[in-house]
């Protein structure tokens, strides 16, 4: 009987063992959301929207974008953008795929939002609308980066299952547009003007950003008389469209106090020590605390800025290639560093810069000296200025927000279609060209006044150089380069440096980059998406499968 | 469901208790029956050389009445004439001696025949015999753990089993990486064995907190018989070890012992001098039609300073103290047994500034015999790690990079720290001697109670309750410090740890573990029974909070006004951690006249991990054993050669290592994801669960043999094994285009083989007695099945590859065919796509075109080679003569692939790299064509893009290599001599460690590697910690 009453109390022991436990068996995340009870509060609903915004861009997409174009050299290491400028890019390129990747990956973000949205209790229909119409903004400038790098992509409007994912073919680049076009024009009543923003909105996607974007849009398709109805929304409907002017100061709209001023229709936000970029930590000037350059501007760019007197430096007699940095467009020192340029540090006070080899008369004022390419100082004979952010903290750490759109490119755009349309007068540069020139600083009348005799293609070539000078190092010159079939003018043969080699007598010679018509115009599909998703095939010309 | 956390340790206490206090009223009356007419009996027992025998047992036969020997052999014990005591000692046969009226006896063992057969070996929940295991098993005792200068248990296994294949990657004392496998790699999931301490699984962490002095043995399961009772967390092997305790009848000893040395940094590569680097430099420029940097002036210049020359890497390391002391009380009265220890461990860093660890143990390991049927044990183990380590994360890079040009100082001769243009903003010296400290400090406490109820004779009832406690906190200071552009410099240049940061962190962690167990062992004549029945819970918590704030107050390090808190600071839900695992297991053994051997056993386990209706596994093994040798008709081999055992076992072994929540779609809040005018909002992303998921499987087959010879002097073991995993698990490889990531799914397959041998061999020449063991073991996996059949993955210029049909992650890359020995061959040869004929040059390296497309991209790439060592070898041999004795470790691996990119293999890396190496100056030149390296060129250039910035094997190396691990001398002082000073023994020795270490690469520790046990990793950058040498001494005396 006594072993009988150890077993009965064996058995109990170990049935509550086994069914027992401290932990509970169905533990429930501390730390996140599921299903069960996410999609219950308008409050969650906004995180979706947040994050939304958040990948519709950022600081460091502009960076690359611009590293793309002849205005800027990667000069440390071969960084993605350097290895398809040099034309030898392959379809496993790592940018090629985290692009990709990125991009699909706001897309799910828009898709989830806009199937469970209508499910979440306690948000008013309108502001529901207004939601979706902000994420559907963010799903067309997704697929607008995807068209522009890859043409024809995957293409969906909800949410694709795992199966379909790894089924779904490439739609035409022309479709999509189309997509893009008819969202825009569906959601532009559905946003707020700029005009009925209030602050606590600012940054938010109006109705102003999604005109602007149908601009661009069709601007990247030369559709001349669409651009021009678009812009003129934004130039003569400020009522219903919201008004924009141009900032008074250049360099002043770049800066962190001017964010959300009247020139600017759409940036991507940071706040200051939260969120912030710092590409200036490997791009300022060393003796300003960056701690290596590897991103500076190419002298093509500085060649490209005019004289005060309104002419390029080729056609300026006065220009002297010894003396290069004296009466030229003012937004060069506004966007450039070059030697004897000046640089205003966090604590406000303003240095010399010194980069010329054999210059400088402290070793920290040598820091920023030129020693050839392979160093830690620029390899250019160039810093960065544009977007450099006073009010930075350590390590260049910027809450500085991204310009996306902005009023002077809706009039550089408005400028070229109607010099395209043959409809170019005086009035229309005044209003444009013009205009933006008085705001750049320049005073001698030349340079300001219809260039009257001018020809169509010669109007071409200023307008297309003034959008240059204006929009430089804000991420926008590839695409225009890619847009006019200019690849072999602008991205191929030697970029340069300053004229600081062979002791001053010949400008530095940097890489010899390759533009092949037949294949640069379009980025290469994933390898890793091709292998897993047979449909994706055929590559765009040029890159084998 | 909380309430029984409570209930269960109630339950078997008051149970325990319960019987106990009628087990103690019977064993009084029985004692006073035999106490009649006693007499006390002296002796001494020693072996036949005459060496006095401590710790030999000799009880009364038919009684409970038992001592043991002292230090000198001897014993004294209570008995009547005509009663019969035995005499016993493991590894030599039992003595039984009728007693007389001679009460001074003197006993001579003799050393048993089959030593290594009844050694005893602890196995999952219960402990066997070297005869009777049939499973694969390796054991190691605490003489091979004891006396190497290892700072923790892991590096002490180095070696010493086949199979058990652990890498140190990094010596930093702060920082001390290693690898543990078990049989290779089983799975694309966690690889690491499950730890098992006195009985209980235990968290991987605490393993290292325990003080080697204080094992006892090791054992490894490797094979589905022995580690199927372990069911969903045995399918990487079971690491089980055991702890010291004390003796019964074993009067109190004192152990006292020592260890003291210095850890010597050995840097492994050089680089070259200033003058040569600055022309190398220039030739690297001139090479690829730049302009040279240095002037020949500038070059004379250097050559005329070469005698001031330092390179900052040296000025960083300095040597290292590194101390041990353990203290060790046991002993035993008749019914209970006693362990009391402390150890000391003080392991500075190398790095310049004050740094290291310092480790605390205390432990007490008690039994009672409360009466003949009840038993109770209490392990109280209490490990405190504090750990000091500085800020400085990238001092090695930092400092080695850095050509050792005169005028480049990190610190001038008027203190203040110093940056230059290779510099820049950094300065190792400075981060390491002013630049703050991360000190943590970590407390372990394991408790393991234990309660023994012998119900039956044979029946036992077992309760564990056993508790791992965590509780680590970390306090981190990051302190500003100036740098200046010259020493005559006023105002700094730039900073140093700019944000001032302060921060601290809390981390509690405790895994509670329930077990009850009835275990049964009887022999009836030649049938012998063993069974056991379990059930246990396991429940892990952990929870942690971390402040991190910036712009501290940079004296005291606290908040002020203009203090930030970090975003990336959390509180506690952020970090909670919960699981649980319930199991029952049991295992069934037979065996017949200890020559047929049969077993079974199973576990069933319900893990958290998974959803309700996928929460239960099974996982059963079988195992059979069959001693040829004690046939009949084996009687002339056994009594020439030796025995023989076969044994083969199979059987299911489970693996649920995955990230919590796995099954469940969660939405992960991120703070600052966005702003709006300026006021940061947050973000949520979300990722993708899949409720069906359930455990992975490995069907383990494994057969093996015994065999001794020589009298069993020599035995061997030989094991091959055959694993197959399926539905593992691990995240799917999906198209970008799904837009977010899924949790872990069922979905890979792999299989794993190999086979290991080990050796042991013990004989004497003369008065020497030798022991030489070696061990070698090999795997070899194969993917199976996998998500789309294959993943690239590359990292920094190395690509490793998951791919149906060849080893998990292995190297996957370019092949190069040479170096272009001329244009001709260039403009005849395939080249990358896009790379003209002009835009190369002869010394640029040649790629192998393997599809014949005339063109080398991505189609081109091969399988290069395995990151995993194979051939992992180990060797021991040991002698002693008269007082001395003399021991050393061999270990390696005679097989393995290792890619290593950086500036250890590119010049001048990405121009991140100021310096060339000694080892870099075989490369090409017109007139040296037949060279290690491709021809010198500058970073950026096509070239380099070209030799270097491709997956190829030109980063690959041969991670061959065998290391003389540990030597060590001792000399035992004559017991005569010592006794005098009443010091019963008494060894002083000298030992070293990482003497010599034959590979194919000097200037790279071969142990370095960038695979963990889950075989991922970034790439290997070989910016590793230097290799240390120890050489010290110690002292071990026993009162």
């Amino acid at each position: 009987m006594k072993k009988l009453r150890y077993i009965k109390q064996i058995c109990i022991v170990a049935i509550l063992l086994a069914l027992g436990s401290c932990n509970t068996m169905d533990p429930i995340p501390t730390n996140d959301f599921t299903d069960a009870n996410f999609w219950t509060s308008p409050e969650n609903a906004e995180l979706i929207v947040n994050m939304a915004y958040n990948q519709m861009y950022s600081a460091d997409k502009m960076w690359n974008d611009e590293a793309l174009s002849d205005n800027v050299f990667e000069g440390r290491t071969n960084t993605d953008q350097r290895i398809i400028r040099n034309g030898i890019a392959d379809p496993s390129l790592g940018l090629f795929d985290t692009e990709w990747e990125w991009a699909y990956g706001g897309l799910k973000t828009c898709h989830v939002f806009l199937q469970f949205i209508d499910i979440v209790p306690g948000m008013t229909a309108e502001h529901k609308e207004r939601r979706k119409a902000e994420v559907r903004f963010i799903r067309a400038h997704l697929y607008f980066r995807l068209v522009n790098f890859y043409g024809d992509v995957p293409f969906f409007t909800s949410d694709v299952s795992l199966d379909e994912s790894q089924r779904v073919p490439r739609t035409s680049k022309a479709q999509v547009l189309s997509f893009i076009h008819q969202e825009l024009d569906e959601i532009i009543p559905l946003l707020p003007s700029r005009n009925q923003l209030s602050a606590a909105d600012n940054g938010r996607i109006t109705s102003g950003a999604a005109v602007a974007f149908q601009a661009r849009a069709y601007l990247y398709e030369s559709s001349w008389s669409k651009v021009i109805e678009y812009c003129d929304k934004l130039i003569n409907q400020g009522e219903t469209f919201g008004n924009y002017s141009l900032f008074p100061s250049y360099s002043g709209l770049f800066e962190a106090t001017n964010e959300y001023n009247q020139e600017v229709i759409l940036d991507y936000a940071h706040v200051p020590s939260v969120k912030y970029w710092s590409k200036y930590y490997d791009a300022a000037p060393l003796s300003a605390g960056a701690r290596l350059n590897a991103y500076a501007p190419l002298q093509e760019l500085v060649d490209s800025y005019l004289t005060t007197n309104g002419l390029t430096v080729q056609n300026d007699p006065t220009y002297n290639d010894n003396n290069p940095y004296t009466n030229r467009d003012p937004r060069l020192a506004a966007s450039v560093v070059f030697h004897g340029g000046q640089w205003t540090s966090f604590d406000g006070t303003t240095k010399t810069i010194y980069i010329r080899p054999g210059t400088g008369g402290t070793a920290e004022e040598r820091m920023d000296v030129y020693i050839n390419s392979s160093s830690n100082s620029t390899a250019t004979g160039y810093y960065m200025r544009k977007y450099y952010d006073q009010t930075a903290i350590t390590n260049y750490q910027s809450g500085l927000n991204i310009i996306m759109y902005r009023y002077a490119d809706v009039l550089l755009m408005y400028a070229e279609a109607l010099n395209e349309q043959n409809d170019m007068d005086e009035n229309a540069w005044n209003n444009t060209i013009g205009a933006i020139r008085a705001r750049a600083g320049f005073t001698n009348p030349a340079a300001r006044s219809y260039p009257s005799t001018a020809t169509q293609a010669q109007l071409r070539e200023i307008i297309r150089n003034e959008r240059r000078s204006e929009l430089a190092l804000e991420g926008l010159r590839y695409y225009d380069i890619i847009r006019w079939k200019a690849g072999t003018q602008y991205l191929n043969g030697f970029v340069h440096g300053a004229k600081f080699a062979n002791s001053g007598t010949a400008y530095i010679q940097l890489d010899n980059r390759r533009f092949d018509e037949n294949r640069d115009y379009l980025w290469s599909v994933p390898r890793a998406e091709m292998d897993i998703n047979n449909n994706l095939r055929p590559n765009n010309p040029g890159y084998g499968n | 469901m909380k309430k029984t956390c409570i209930i269960i340790p109630l339950l078997i206490y008051l149970f325990g208790f319960g019987v106990n206090s009628y087990g103690t009223a019977s064993k009084s009356i029985r004692e006073k029956a035999v106490g009649l007419n006693q007499t006390t009996y002296t002796g001494v027992v020693k072996d036949k050389l005459g060496v006095a025998i401590s710790g030999a047992s000799v009880a009364v036969k038919g009684r409970a009445a038992s001592t043991s020997t002292d230090n000198n052999g001897h014993f004294s014990i209570s008995a009547s004439a005509g009663e019969v005591i035995e005499i016993s000692f493991l590894g030599y046969e039992q003595m039984m001696v009728t007693l007389t009226q001679q009460t001074n006896l003197n006993v001579v063992l003799q050393e048993s025949a089959n030593t290594e057969l009844d050694e005893v070996i602890v196995i999952g929940y219960g402990t066997t015999t070297r005869r009777r295991v049939v499973g694969a098993v390796d054991h190691v005792n605490s003489d091979i753990i004891e006396n190497r200068p290892v700072t923790n248990l892991t590096q002490a296994l180095q070696g010493t089993m086949p199979s058990l294949n652990i890498q140190q990657r990094s010596m930093n004392p702060n920082d001390n990486t290693m690898n543990i496998n078990i049989r290779g790699i089983g799975t694309m999931n966690n690889n690491s064995p499950l730890i098992v301490i006195d009985g209980l699984v235990s968290d991987g962490a605490s393993l290292n907190r325990l003080n080697p002095n204080d094992i006892e043995s090791a054992s490894v399961l490797k094979d589905a018989g022995t580690a199927a009772i372990y069911g969903s967390r045995s399918a990487n092997g079971v690491l089980l070890v055991t702890t010291k305790k004390g003796k019964k009848n074993q009067k109190p000893t004192l152990r006292l012992s020592t260890q003291t040395g210095i850890q010597t940094p050995k840097i492994l590569f050089r680089p070259v001098e200033g003058y040569q680097n600055a022309t190398l430099k220039n030739l690297s420029l001139t090479n690829v039609n730049a302009h040279p940097q240095f002037t020949p002036e500038q070059i004379r210049d250097l050559y005329d300073h070469r005698a001031e020359e330092e390179w900052s890497y040296d000025v960083i390391l300095q040597d290292g103290l590194q101390q041990n002391y353990n203290v060790t009380l046991s002993g035993g009265s008749e019914n209970t047994t006693y362990l009391f220890s402390g150890g000391f461990l003080d392991q500075e860093s190398n790095f310049a500034g004050d740094f290291g660890i310092q480790r605390y143990n205390l432990r007490a390991n008690v039994t009672s015999d409360i009466n003949d049927r009840i038993k109770i044990s209490s392990i109280l183990n209490y490990a405190r790690n504090n750990n000091k380590a500085s800020t400085a994360s990238n001092a090695i890079i930092n400092s080695s990079r850095i050509p050792p040009y005169y005028y480049y100082r990190m610190q001038a001769d008027n203190g203040k720290y110093l940056v230059n243009n290779a510099l820049t903003d950094q300065n190792p010296l400075a981060e390491l001697r002013d630049g703050g400290r991360i000190d943590s400090d970590n407390d372990y406490f394991n408790v393991n109670l234990g309660l023994d109820v012998k119900i039956i004779d044979g029946l036992k009832l077992r309760g564990v309750f056993g508790a791992d406690m965590f509780s680590n906190h970390r306090y981190t200071r990051r302190l500003q410090i100036p740098l200046y552009s010259s020493p005559d410099a006023t105002t700094p240049l730039v900073f140093v740890n700019t944000e001032r940061n302060t921060e601290d962190y809390n981390e509690k962690t405790y895994l509670l573990n329930y077990q009850l167990l009835l275990d049964y062992d009887k022999t009836f004549d030649k049938h012998q029974i063993t069974g056991l029945f379990g059930a246990s819970n396991e429940s892990y918590t952990r929870r942690a909070n971390e402040i991190r704030l910036r712009f501290t107050d940079p004296i005291l390090g606290v908040p002020v006004s203009e203090t930030e808190i970090l975003p990336s600071s959390y509180v506690s839900p952020q970090q909670t951690q919960q699981t649980g695992l319930s199991s029952l297991f049991a295992r069934l053994g037979y065996s017949f006249d200890q020559k047929y051997f049969i077993e079974g056993s199973f576990r069933y386990d319900g893990s958290s991990k998974f959803l309700k209706q996928n929460r239960w596994g099974f996982f059963p093994s079988v195992s059979l054993g069959w001693r040829l040798s004690d046939e009949l008709f084996m009687d002339s081999y056994r009594e020439k050669i030796g025995d023989v055992k076969i044994r083969g076992t199979y059987g299911h072994l489970g693996n649920q290592d995955i990230e919590n929540y796995q099954y469940l779609t969660v939405y992960t809040p991120y703070t600052n994801a966005y702003g709006f005018n300026n006021t940061s909002v947050a973000g949520a992303g979300f990722r993708y669960g899949n409720e069906t998921i359930s455990w992975e499987t490995t069907k383990s087959f494994n057969i093996g043999a015994d065999l001794t010879f020589f009298s069993q002097r020599l035995n061997a073991s030989f094991d091959y094994f055959n694993n197959k995993t399926v539905d593992i698990l691990t995240e799917p490889n999906l198209s970008a285009v799904f837009g977010t990531k899924l949790g872990s799914l069922n979905i890979g397959e792999m299989v794993n083989r190999g086979w290991e041998i080990s050796v042991n061999y013990g004989f004497e020449t003369g008065n020497a007695n030798h022991r030489v063991g070696g061990n070698v073991g090999d795997t070899f996996n194969k993917v199976t099945k996998y998500t789309n059949d294959e993943d690239i993955l590359t990292s920094d210029n190395i690509t490793k590859l998951i791919r149906v049909g060849v080893p998990f992650m292995s190297y996957y890359g370019y092949k190069t065919e040479g170096y272009f020995q001329s244009m001709q061959e260039i403009e005849a040869a395939a080249l990358p796509v896009g790379v003209a004929a002009d835009d190369l040059k002869p010394g640029d390296v040649r790629y192998v075109d393997r599809n014949q497309d005339g063109v080398i991209d991505g189609r081109d790439r091969f399988v290069l080679g395995s990151g995993f060592p194979r051939f992992t070898f180990g060797f021991t041999y040991d002698v002693s003569y008269k007082g001395f004795d003399f021991g050393m470790l061999v270990q390696g691996s005679a097989k393995r692939d290792m890619m290593v990119r950086g500036e250890l293999v590119e010049p001048f890396h990405s121009n991140y790299s100021f310096v060339m190496y000694q080892h870099q100056l075989d490369y090409w030149t017109p007139t040296n064509t037949n060279a290690t390296w491709p021809r010198l060129t500058a970073a950026g250039a096509t070239s380099t893009a070209n030799n270097y910035g491709r997956d190829s094997d030109i980063y690959m190396f041969d991670g061959a290599y065998a290391r003389l691990k540990n030597i060590q001398l001792g000399y035992t002082i004559p017991n005569t001599y010592s006794e005098k000073i009443g010091i019963a023994n008494m060894r002083i020795f000298v030992n070293a460690q990482n003497l010599l270490t034959l590979s194919k690469n000097s200037w790279i520790d071969p142990e370095s590697s960038e695979f963990n046990s889950n075989m991922s990793g970034s790439a290997n950058s070989a910016r590793n910690y230097p290799t240390l040498k120890y050489y010290g001494f110690g002292l071990d005396i026993q009162f």
